[in-house]
């Protein structure tokens, strides 16, 4: 093997693992639960098996190692020798995150230091106590049968029917064999002619590539009896000894009537029926890795064809114009409107393939907010809702860090201790909801606690300590400004700092982050009953539903998640204060300003016309009224950046290319707003 | 021997390695981009990828050019940066051998010195040599950076 192709199978092997990580420590947290979801416990078994044999097979000991005590424990549990408890819960999570940190260390390239010996021992104390000292056994994998899966196991059954029986052969090659590979490939050849291999162990590509020890088992069902088949094998040569047993399967899985198991099984929380029908699925689903970069290419010749699509009807118009009504033009025009229909088509399915489902940041969320409410002493019944949700992979790195910060402050400020709760008379527990769903062109996500809510009275008094108001600008907030103030930087609500938050830090972090994305958030609390945050955001960063504009022969393309209203108003009614002209919208003072002033575009700014047409944008709070010479409507934009050699430009997100293949610049209406501030605060000092 | 593109600027005749020339289209309607020096033009669209173009006039400080039918875009690739950039126009391309280029000389008409590479002979004509990377990429920096501060020079 070459390095190379070693160093390819690594990052297939990280990638697996990181998953089947994922996968344990939210069944893991979802058992802590459940503990009698006899189905969870098995799909538990079946990953951190497959986990055991990736990692041993790819030699790395540590994690072999301890996947395999795992396993141990996890089928004590199985067959019911152990119960699960919260201390045993624990103690798998904590193997989890070792095996994390073994992973983390292999991506950089060795097993290194990280010490397993300790969870070793206490997962050997576990097995002893429970099943009264029996030793564990020493070397891995050879002395368990081997695992099968559904499909397996199906297969098997299948066979049995037709009067076929299922073997487990274990194949031992001579020590000093030459051609590994080449040995088992004929084991295979053989063993064909008299039935179907169904799984082996390693993999066959691994026994291909022959990175196996000397043994390798197969499950095999066939007419033959056992000693033909092991005869069979035998007829190889360097074949060193052939053990071939029946397989016996585990009683048809289903709980029996009156089983303890059927009552739990039907009150499966909401958040534990999606996690096993999401296992289902992702076993139906095939996928395959694609490069980001690859999608950005095609979306870019796609982008040409677009341009070619509206260069084709345009030919097309000029000829029947020239020539009238020919035949060959209806052509021309039917093939065009055709070719128009296939781009669109094609651009929403590179979109859609640009989309994950939020599940990739929500499913580390539950054994985090569980392991945040042990520290905090409270007790939480935390929802997911939405999971399946898609957005653009750019959102979803993105939007990690500010739902973490939310849930820290629902776990930590949020909900009360559990005797707090009892003696405002509600339920022991808290609840915190997380949910995700598709509105109109935007994703919201809602985090809401039914804790103790927040006092605007509270905040603003808050905020006078912190020096970040002065008494007086308190007193004239309204509720609603009153709770934009812990959006503040500096502002923290707790009264002592804890582990979890309370540094001082948190939500003005949060919303510089769902800025940058073109975020917004939006806060509705209830004293006493509890908050619920709202994020709204883009579907995607990559394209972008935008109102156009034109200044002069120029158009631009406002972001609509900036765009609050589209309104017209008369010149007569705007008004001047201190240098800014304002026009009153609905009782609301509104800041006007001319769109091309606002960009630094040296021309005349007034409006001759009878009425302006004004946009106003919205950033959280914000509200700007922008004059604008035309409106054109409402357009998909792909964003295309304006590269190295202009850079940021503040004001401008980038640029898109339209129909006519000219090209229109995007706003970046947080940037934008900024600059202005600033400037006008320049203007003020100068 | 070194490969030349050859193109007008204000009266002058100008040379450039063909290495570096991506193609040469005709004058297209430019996007202008606000908060951006002077003579950068704007921005086009080349077969679906936005390109900066500059203005070599006012780039080197050269006195306006009419915009004629000869007036074309130069697009050329310099450190992984794709610019077009407005000529007079592209008149040939030459071969020109090593020994017909000299360094430049001191003062020379229209354009700074730091900005050549040398000046080539050829028949009777003399053919200025433009080091690009210096004209795309040194002075660039500092002016925008004396605009908008350092931040956006090197974003």
């Amino acid at each position: 093997m070459n390095e190379f192709d070693m160093s390819q199978y690594l990052s297939l092997f990280l990638d697996e693992a990181e998953e089947q990580l994922q996968q344990l420590d939210e069944a893991v947290v979802l058992l802590e639960q459940e503990p009698n979801n006899r189905e969870l416990l098995n799909k538990i078994f079946r990953i951190a098996h497959t986990l055991k044999g990736s990692s041993a097979s790819m030699g790395f000991e540590k994690m072999a190692t301890l996947t395999h005590r795992m396993e141990s424990v996890l089928d004590s549990l199985r067959q019911g020798k152990l119960a699960v408890t919260p201390a045993i819960a624990d103690l798998l999570l904590a193997c989890l995150d070792k095996l994390k940190e073994l992973k983390d260390k292999l991506s950089e390239g060795q097993e290194g230091e990280v010490d397993i010996e300790a969870l070793v021992r206490r997962l050997e104390e576990v097995l002893n106590e429970g099943i009264g000292g029996e030793q564990v056994p020493v070397s891995p994998a050879v002395e368990q049968p081997l695992q099968l899966d559904d499909v397996e196991e199906n297969v098997i059954r299948a066979a049995e029917v037709r009067g076929w029986r299922a073997y487990e052969i274990k194949v031992e090659l001579e020590p000093d064999c030459r051609m590994k590979g080449a040995r088992a490939f004929l084991v295979f050849n053989n063993l064909k002619d008299l039935g179907e291999i169904i799984k082996s162990e390693p993999h066959t590509q691994e026994l291909e590539a022959e990175k196996f020890e000397n043994t390798f088992r197969l499950a095999f069902v066939t007419k033959e009896d056992a000693d033909t088949v092991a005869n069979v094998i035998k007829s190889i040569s360097e074949i060193k000894e052939v053990t071939v047993r029946p397989i016996v399967l585990e009683e048809e899985q289903g709980p029996a009537p009156g089983s303890p198991l059927q009552p739990d099984a039907s009150k499966l929380s909401p958040a534990g029926e999606t996690y096993l029908k999401r296992g289902m699925e992702r076993r139906v689903t095939q996928t395959v890795r694609v490069d980001v970069q690859r999608l950005e290419a095609l979306m870019n010749l796609v982008g040409e064809l677009v341009i070619d699509r509206t260069r084709l009807a345009e030919v097309s118009s000029n000829l029947r114009n020239r020539l009238g009504n020919e035949e060959l033009i209806e052509t021309l025009d039917e093939i065009s409107m055709h070719i128009g229909r296939i781009t669109s088509e094609l651009q929403e399915e590179i979109m859609k393939a640009r989309m994950f489902p939020i599940d990739q940041v929500f499913n580390r969320f539950p054994r985090m907010v569980r392991d945040l409410a042990h520290k905090a002493g409270k007790e939480i019944e935390f929802i997911v809702e939405g999971r399946e949700t898609e957005l653009d992979r750019t959102v979803i790195e993105e939007i990690g860090d500010p739902l973490i910060h939310l849930l820290r402050n629902a776990i930590d400020h949020g909900i009360e201790s559990p005797e707090e709760r009892v003696r405002l008379g509600k339920p022991r527990y808290g609840t915190i909801i997380l949910k995700a769903f598709h509105q109109e062109n935007q994703i919201v996500i809602t985090v809401q606690d039914d804790g103790r809510g927040m006092d605007p009275e509270v905040l603003k008094q808050r905020a006078v300590e912190r020096g970040l108001i002065t008494p007086e600008a308190a007193a004239k907030l309204t509720k609603r400004e009153a709770l934009d103030l812990i959006f503040l930087p500096g502002f923290s609500t707790s009264e002592r700092v804890t582990d979890v938050s309370g540094r001082g830090v948190g939500m003005d972090i949060v919303k510089a982050h769902l800025e940058k994305i073109n975020g917004t958030i939006d806060i509705k609390t209830t004293p006493g009953a509890g908050t619920c945050f709202t994020i709204k955001l883009p579907l995607t960063l990559a394209i972008n539903r935008s109102l156009l504009v034109t200044l002069g022969d120029q158009v631009y393309a406002l972001p609509l998640a900036n765009v609050v209203e589209i309104i017209e108003v008369d010149p007569q009614q705007i008004r001047r204060i201190q240098q800014q002209e304002v026009v009153v919208v609905r009782g609301q003072v509104l800041p006007l300003m001319h769109l091309a002033k606002a960009l630094g575009i040296k021309r005349d700014c007034y409006f001759s016309g009878r009425k302006a047409a004004v946009v106003i944008v919205g950033l959280a709070e914000k509200r700007v009224g922008f004059i604008v010479d035309t409106l054109i409507g409402e357009q998909e934009i792909v964003i295309k950046s304006l590269g190295n050699y202009i850079g940021k430009i503040p004001g401008i997100a980038g640029a898109t290319i339209m129909g006519d293949g000219r090209v229109a610049l995007i706003l970046d209406v947080h940037s934008l707003l900024s600059l202005l501030e600033t400037e006008a605060q320049g203007a003020l000092a100068s | 021997m070194v490969q030349l593109v050859v193109f007008q600027l204000a009266g002058e005749t100008y040379g450039v390695d063909i290495n570096y020339v991506h193609e040469i289209i005709r004058l297209q309607p430019i996007t202008e981009v606000p908060r951006t020096p002077d003579f950068i033009e704007g921005v086009i669209n080349l077969r679906g990828r936005i390109i900066p173009v500059i203005d070599l006039h006012k780039r080197f400080g050269l006195p306006p050019a009419e915009t004629t039918n000869n007036t074309r875009i130069m697009v050329v690739e310099v450190g992984g940066m794709t610019v077009g950039m407005i000529v007079d126009a592209v008149s040939e391309v030459l071969r020109l051998p090593e020994e017909n280029i000299e360094p430049p000389p001191p003062i020379i008409k229209g354009v700074d010195v730091a900005y050549l590479k040398g000046v080539g002979k050829w028949e009777d004509k003399l053919i200025i040599l433009l080091d690009l990377d210096r004209v795309l990429q040194e002075k660039e920096q500092e002016e925008l950076k004396q605009e908008f501060g350092p931040e956006v020079a090197t974003a």
